[in-house]
């Protein structure tokens, strides 16, 4: 079916393209004249960062695909190492990045040879 | 001295643009593409085919909301509530563009020239634009970020579309060490960014929720609005912190 194979173009328009897009656009059409510390907006962005920052623990709690194969206390350990190295490496993202996936890589190849 | 100002009329936007392009063909490029990969990924897992995926990172281009909406499809959260949660958690992109458009609405742009470069907008695109603009002279600025922005973006989209051939050509361990990449890097960036009490509070809220919400609800329990009450509650207690002696 034509409409099967259009479906996941269609997601992606219309829930997430077009949500996102809209303050984008809202964006240039406003200009200036917002006040970024009032306590409206402070609630939102504080809404959208619970939002995200729970998004990413469900998918470190309970992954989809193939990371599910690694042990939960190594993936939550590896972001932790991961965290730790990107606050003392100046914030550098990258560094953080890097740090947590060879903890991963490596403390999961260690659990599985040492269950194997 | 040579008579500069009957040429800045016709300044010729290749040169600001050349010079955009170099200055994103590095770490800014890189950086994207480790924190896009993950999604190609993500979106394999659920079903989607590779060109839906790369996409959704050209046209989304907004790596927390593309996570919301495959990560939201992979727990069974419906579209409609997807959506309203995606829109609210785009909001920032408005301050965002607000902030960059002075520096780059100069001399005066039509809108569409403007509305392009505000697309561009995402995190990476926006801190390095801020950083970078101001020292520019005013007429290179648009060309320069539009030629820095469009390299970042089109290395986030090919690197989704590398994400999603490499989770299936992987051996399982690789495979998962690439869907750690939008976790780990999206709470590196989270954490990275936080500055103040109302950046940080929903941070150490939200996995505490989720942790209780998997213990009382199991896998049954919705995301979202696990989301928002953590981020209520952090908003409440700032409210509390703030207002205690």
């Amino acid at each position: 079916m034509i409409l099967d194979a259009l479906w996941p173009y269609a997601v992606i328009v219309l829930c997430g393209f077009l949500p996102t897009e809209v303050w984008r656009v809202l964006g240039v059409l406003l200009g200036r004249g917002f006040d970024e510390q009032s306590e409206a907006v402070i609630f939102v962005r504080m809404v959208a960062t619970g939002l995200v920052a729970a998004v990413v623990a469900k998918l470190l709690l309970s992954p989809i695909g193939a990371l599910g194969v690694v042990p939960v206390g190594v993936r939550v350990g590896a972001v932790v190492c991961g965290i730790a190295i990107m606050l003392g490496a100046r914030r550098s993202i990258l560094a953080g990045l890097l740090a947590g996936e060879i903890v991963l890589v490596a403390a999961a190849w260690m659990v599985g040879r040492g269950g194997a | 001295m040579p008579d500069l100002t009957s040429n800045q009329a016709v300044v010729s936007w290749h040169a600001p643009a050349k010079r955009g392009i170099r200055a994103a063909s590095g770490l800014p490029a890189l950086t994207i593409a480790f924190s896009l990969v993950g999604i190609g990924g993500l979106a394999r897992d659920i079903g989607y085919p590779m060109l839906a995926g790369a996409l959704s990172s050209a046209l989304i281009w907004a790596g927390p909301a593309q996570v919301l909406l495959f990560g939201g499809i992979a727990a069974g959260t419906a579209l409609p509530v997807l959506a309203v949660a995606i829109f609210f958690s785009s909001i920032r992109f408005m301050p965002m563009v607000m902030s960059l458009l002075p520096l780059i609405n100069v001399p005066r742009r039509p809108a569409w020239q403007l509305l392009l470069a505000a697309h561009l907008v995402a995190i990476t695109n926006w801190a390095e634009g801020m950083r970078r603009l101001p020292g520019l002279p005013e007429q290179e600025r648009y060309p320069y970020f539009m030629g820095f922005g469009l390299v970042v973006l089109a290395s986030g989209t090919l690197a989704t579309a590398l994400g999603y051939y490499l989770i299936g050509a992987l051996p399982l361990l690789l495979a998962a060490a690439l869907l750690f990449t939008t976790p780990m890097f999206f709470a590196a960036n989270l954490v990275a960014t936080a500055r103040r009490l109302e950046d940080w509070l929903p941070l150490v809220i939200a996995p505490v929720v989720v942790v209780l919400g998997a213990l009382w609800g199991g896998s049954d329990y919705d995301i979202i609005i696990a989301g928002i009450i953590a981020g209520s509650i952090a908003y409440v207690a700032r409210r509390w912190l703030r207002s205690a002696p």
